[in-house]
């Protein structure tokens, strides 16, 4: 017993106790750490209290880190505009069939891909290398997709980012682990690919098809570029390009928020109330940017994994 | 086995057993040719005085040569927006490599689980916020207006003016630099924090018995464990020196400076989408195109020479 206690003892003394120098880093470290959780969280939190502000008082300052005058009308303006309701529609619409379509293009891709044997494999996968290093300016772009009649769609959205080369891959290297016997004995019982895809490949997939659907979730949900660039039309706008409109654009106005349609709702009272233009910029940054700080931290594990599972191939 | 038999057969009886697979990748096929091979080869209207009403696609447009290149050669605007393409991916560069690497490493020393968590948490968040967003959040932070954070915490320090921030160009590469260390760092330590953790728990129990301190378990063992990685992604980010985030910069761009703060991406849209100069931004889209090619290429070159991996 004596014998082993003493290195063990020495062992768990060197794990435990720390000298000044470690104390002082450990504590420097955490210090770190909340400032820069800090520089990240602030601004968010600040924009956060000043749209929960009344809006003429906000403009008097002195505003740190608590609402002075609580107050929901600067929400009640945004979250009742039909524009920011059906942006939400749109968004929501996008962000659905969108990660939905990537999920399915690149997935039956990735399965076909993983048939080495198949003639003109090599080629195709070739074809699909060749654009990650040259490809069109946004001008290009452009003068195809008015060519094809696909400005102002609602298919610009989701049908020309579908194919994600990088996307597939990664499914493609998960698809791999997949013992091939099952596909076999499958196949023994008559099974065509189609269902060994949607009986086989896909249930056991789950964990990829998951990260695919997340990260092509977010991607919708985010974008703004396309829609600026490519839809003018009110009735198709996303919400990131609805909250640059807002925000950005057209410092001074709310254009965005008060044209015609929402001037039957009764908003225009509130406007002449306690809003001000830049309350009402402050709650629509919340009102496009809270749902997804809520959803994250549920998924943030998927997430982290997803990184990981594409980092592997790099 | 089965793959040889499939090699050795005819390709029309390939078919008529494989042709679900043709049909698997068709439409990844179509999306490609439809959206990345037509815009490629439509780079050809940088060589042509284009009209998009001329003919199928426009193609029946005049042919021009060299003429819209030689037009950019000698365009005033031409070399500050190369220099600044270059300039600002340098910064981007220069900065957003080490912070996720820095910020890995100290989160890895931080001893409570929770409080690791929890930081992590929040770092990771600006990650899934667009950057309409962070550009909006950046606004009210150097803006004069009394809410304007920046602005209010000099004037509590005891400053009597408001500094107008996003008047100068200048301060850009700053605001540049802050915002991506602010919405990517975290996020990117991920995969680094996977590195250390794929670290072999013996090497640390080693270097304890050694009488090694956690700076020099940091210095023998985590920091040649991780090296590798580091390395490799390091290798990466030079394929970016002459790509500019367009969202990034396109956000942050005020009226004040816009036109000193265009790198050719933003110019492009500009001058093509916007004012319809088709041919003309074409032509430097297409410049932009060539070089970032070519140092791609150049990278994966040198991945692959170094470390065994290129970008697939």
């Amino acid at each position: 017993m004596s014998t082993h206690s003493q290195p063990m003892k020495r062992l768990k003394g060197l794990a435990i106790k720390r000298s000044v120098g470690e104390l002082i880093f450990d504590n420097l470290n955490i210090l770190l750490m909340v400032a820069f959780a800090f520089m990240t969280l602030y601004p968010f939190w600040y924009i956060l209290i000043l749209s929960l502000n009344e809006g003429k008082d906000t403009t008097m300052g002195g505003i740190w880190f608590w609402p002075r005058k609580f107050s929901l009308d600067n929400y009640a303006f945004v979250i009742l505009n039909p524009i920011v309701i059906n942006a939400y529609k749109i968004t929501i619409l996008r962000t659905v069939s969108g990660s939905l379509l990537t999920l399915l293009v690149c997935g039956l891709a990735a399965y076909a891909l993983t048939k080495h044997a198949l003639p003109g494999r090599n080629f195709v996968i070739t074809m699909f290398i060749i654009p990650m290093f040259i490809g069109g300016s946004i001008v290009s772009y452009y003068v195809v997709f008015a060519k094809l009649g696909m400005l102002n769609r609602f298919w610009v959205y989701i049908i020309p980012g579908c194919f994600s080369f990088f996307q597939m891959i990664i499914m493609r290297t998960f698809m791999y682990t997949i013992p091939p016997s099952l596909e076999e004995s499958a196949k023994i019982d008559g099974a065509g690919y189609f269902r060994i895809f949607m009986r086989i490949i896909v249930p056991l997939s789950m964990p990829i098809v998951a990260t695919t659907l997340l990260f092509s979730a977010v991607g919708h949900w985010l974008d703004f570029y396309t829609n600026m660039v490519f839809v003018g039309k009110r009735s198709l706008m996303t919400l990131q390009y609805l909250l640059w409109l807002v925000v950005r654009a057209q410092q001074g106005s709310l254009n965005a928020l008060t044209e015609e349609k929402a001037m039957g709702t009764g908003n225009q009272g509130l406007l002449r109330q306690q809003v001000t233009p830049e309350s009402i910029r402050m709650a629509t940054i919340m009102v496009v940017t809270l749902p997804i700080l809520f959803i994250y931290p549920f998924l943030q594990r998927y997430f982290v994994k997803g990184v990981l599972i594409g980092s592997v191939k790099e | 086995m089965q793959a040889g038999a499939l090699n050795k057969r005819r390709f029309s009886s390939v078919l008529s057993t494989e042709w679900p697979l043709y049909l698997f990748l068709a439409p990844a096929v179509v999306v490609t040719i439809l959206f990345a091979y037509l815009p490629m080869f439509s780079n050809i209207i940088a060589f042509m005085d284009y009209n998009i009403m001329a003919g199928w696609m426009g193609l029946a447009s005049p042919w021009a040569g060299f003429k819209n290149f030689t037009k950019m050669f000698h365009d005033e605007q031409f070399w500050p927006l190369v220099w600044r393409t270059f300039y600002y991916s340098v910064v981007r560069l220069v900065t957003g490599q080490p912070a996720p690497f820095i910020l890995a490493l100290l989160i890895n020393e931080v001893r409570n689980r929770l409080f690791k968590r929890t930081v992590q948490t929040i770092f990771y968040l600006p990650h899934f916020v667009s950057w309409v967003t962070i550009a909006s959040l950046a606004y009210w932070f150097l803006t004069t207006d009394t809410s304007g954070v920046l602005n209010n915490v000099r004037q509590v320090l005891g400053a009597q003016n408001r500094i107008i921030y996003m008047k100068f160009p200048s301060n850009f590469p700053w605001v540049l630099a802050i915002t991506g260390i602010i919405k990517e760092a975290g996020w990117g330590t991920i995969i680094y924090l996977a590195a250390i953790s794929g670290v072999d728990a013996q090497l640390y129990e080693a270097a304890k018995i050694d009488g090694a301190g956690r700076w020099k378990q940091f210095v023998h063992v985590t920091f040649p464990s991780i090296l590798p990685t580091t390395v490799i992604l390091l290798i990466f980010s030079f394929g970016g020196l002459f790509a500019s985030n367009f969202d990034q910069i396109y956000n942050l761009q005020n009226p004040m400076i816009k036109y000193d703060t265009n790198t050719i991406n933003v110019y492009v849209y500009y001058t093509g989408v916007q004012s319809g100069k088709y041919s003309a931004a074409a032509a430097l889209g297409l410049f932009q195109g060539v070089i970032n090619a070519t140092i791609m290429l150049g990278v994966n070159w040198f991945a692959k020479k170094v470390s065994g991996h290129g970008f697939f």
